[in-house]
């Protein structure tokens, strides 16, 4: 098998994202032990290998990196801006935002973007 | 047991599309080969990401060697030095005597632009690029330590002035800061030419017990990791703690510091991959590699040149044969066989090369070895 004519349908492995009384929350997880917040659910916490619980998290955070994709993948429009947006009491998560941004900034978890991606919404 | 680098070789880098990944391995073990004045080998490993299962063994059976343990590994980035360390590893250990590492990758035959997202992976399903990943890194650096675009731009300058007397290299004109920063945008900070580009490329290394002599070049220390998970608890950029924790084991191992490096070739896929790097590695304070950078401290003629060959930037980056172009360089360098390039007197050389992808970990694998004494 090569990179050309894999199987054509993997499950999506992105994180998952849902709308609560029209509020996005990610679907992840929290270590029992450390109570390390993960942004997927995962059999073990990767710092201290302890079990996980489900946890929610979000929609507000702030951005911890960013930048502005200028290459097409996929059928993203470009340019398209990416941040790690590391949610409050929550974990670390790559969004698309939209418009640009500073490392700083607060952001809110918002639909994601049409082709699946999770997303978000600069604040203020 | 002091295991040594007996020989190397490596094919021409750069766009290749009439030659096959097949074709390139033999430039590469047959100089190597020569070069390490052996005809066989007991064992091979191998270094690829992308190339079709069977390669090595395609390639080897068409120069004799045959009816040999062969193995592939993948490692990203550092596929090829991972390659190099197993092989180390096995003559240190006494399992096998002579050995080749092996890396190889016919990029251009499979993609056209960046490297294609893994469709199976959280982050780059999402649209992450590696060159995007990298991006990240230099938006936090730039936040955190006050550094500018042309901070980054000024390591292609540096690269590229050292890849233009690299014959081998695939990009041989040294360019401008200018030309830098204006050159097509990637992914904010990062312009076109602050990323190695699609290259296609054998290279190897045949190791064995250290033989009397001034032609093999002592290993004194290779470390082999993998990261620890990488998110909003890491103190660093992405990629910083597994080179800092590979290179510290390495120094111990070898009895130095960084200080005492003379020469280096690190993994600078993308301009902030190498600014990161040199801070990870000891050779800068936390946020100082642009100022050394800047200084010329880093470049040939400086105190401590790094990536004499050009680097990735220059070679191209074509995975599985960087690492073993790499440990090339620096053993043409112990010599004093690198010509144009050469560092007057170097004595003890130092590889990184440090591969990623996979979400939430700092690094899928991070060889660090050092060379010579």
């Amino acid at each position: 098998m090569t990179a050309t004519d894999a199987p054509r349908v993997v499950a999506d492995p992105r994180p998952v994202i849902v709308e609560q009384g029209g509020r996005h929350e990610l679907l992840g997880a929290r270590c029992v032990s450390c109570r390390h917040a993960l942004a997927r659910r995962t059999p073990r916490c990767p710092w201290c290998r302890s079990p996980v619980e489900p946890a929610a998290f979000g929609p507000d955070g702030a951005i911890w990196a960013v930048t502005v994709v200028h290459v097409a993948t996929g059928d993203r429009d470009v340019p398209y801006t990416l941040a790690y947006l590391d949610l409050d009491d929550g974990p670390r998560l790559l969004v698309q935002l939209d418009r640009a941004a500073a490392v700083g900034d607060r952001a809110r978890l918002a639909a994601p973007a049409p082709g699946g991606d999770p997303a978000a919404e600069l604040l203020a | 047991m002091t295991v040594a680098v007996w020989g190397v070789g490596t094919s021409r880098f750069g766009r290749q599309p009439d030659r096959s990944a097949v074709e390139l391995a033999w430039d590469a073990v047959q100089e190597a080969l020569a070069d390490a004045s052996v005809e066989e080998v007991d064992a091979a490993y191998v270094g690829t990401v992308f190339e079709a299962p069977g390669v090595a063994q395609r390639a080897l059976s068409g120069i004799g060697l045959t009816g040999i343990p062969i193995v592939t590994v993948e490692n990203a980035c550092a596929s090829g030095t991972t390659a190099f360390h197993e092989a180390r590893e096995a003559v240190r250990t006494g399992r096998y005597e002579r050995v080749l590492a092996l890396g190889v990758e016919h990029l251009t035959s499979r993609f056209d632009g960046p490297i294609t997202p893994e469709r199976t992976d959280p982050e780059q399903a999402s649209g992450l690029l590696l060159p995007a990943l990298y991006a990240l890194s230099a938006s936090r650096y730039m936040a955190e330590h006050g550094a500018t675009p042309a901070d980054f731009a000024r390591v292609s300058v540096k690269n590229s002035r050292h890849g233009a007397l690299n014959p081998r290299a695939g990009r041989r004109r040294a360019v401008t800061e200018e030309e830098v920063l204006c050159s097509r945008m990637i992914a904010e900070p990062l312009t076109l030419y602050q990323c190695a580009g699609l290259s296609d490329a054998a290279a190897a290394a045949v190791l064995g017990p250290a033989r009397r002599g001034e032609h093999d070049v002592p290993v004194r220390a290779s470390v082999l990791r993998s990261g620890t998970a990488w998110d909003q608890r890491s103190a660093h950029v992405w990629g910083y703690d597994i080179v800092h924790a590979t290179s510290a084991r390495a120094y111990e191992e070898a009895g130095i510091g960084p200080a005492d490096v003379d020469v280096l070739e690190v993994h600078d896929a993308f301009t902030v991959g190498e600014i990161v790097t040199v801070e990870a590695l000891g050779l800068a304070e936390f946020g100082g590699a642009s100022r050394r950078v800047a200084s010329g401290a880093l470049s040939l003629g400086g105190d401590q040149p790094v990536n004499p060959s050009g680097g990735l930037l220059s070679r191209g980056h074509p995975l599985g044969a960087t690492g073993l172009a790499q440990i090339a360089e620096l053993t043409w360098q112990l010599r004093g066989e690198a010509g144009e390039r050469q560092v007057p007197g170097a004595r003890t050389a130092l590889v990184e090369t440090m591969g990623g992808g996979a979400s939430g970990v700092d690094g899928n694998g991070c060889v660090v070895a050092v060379l010579g004494g």
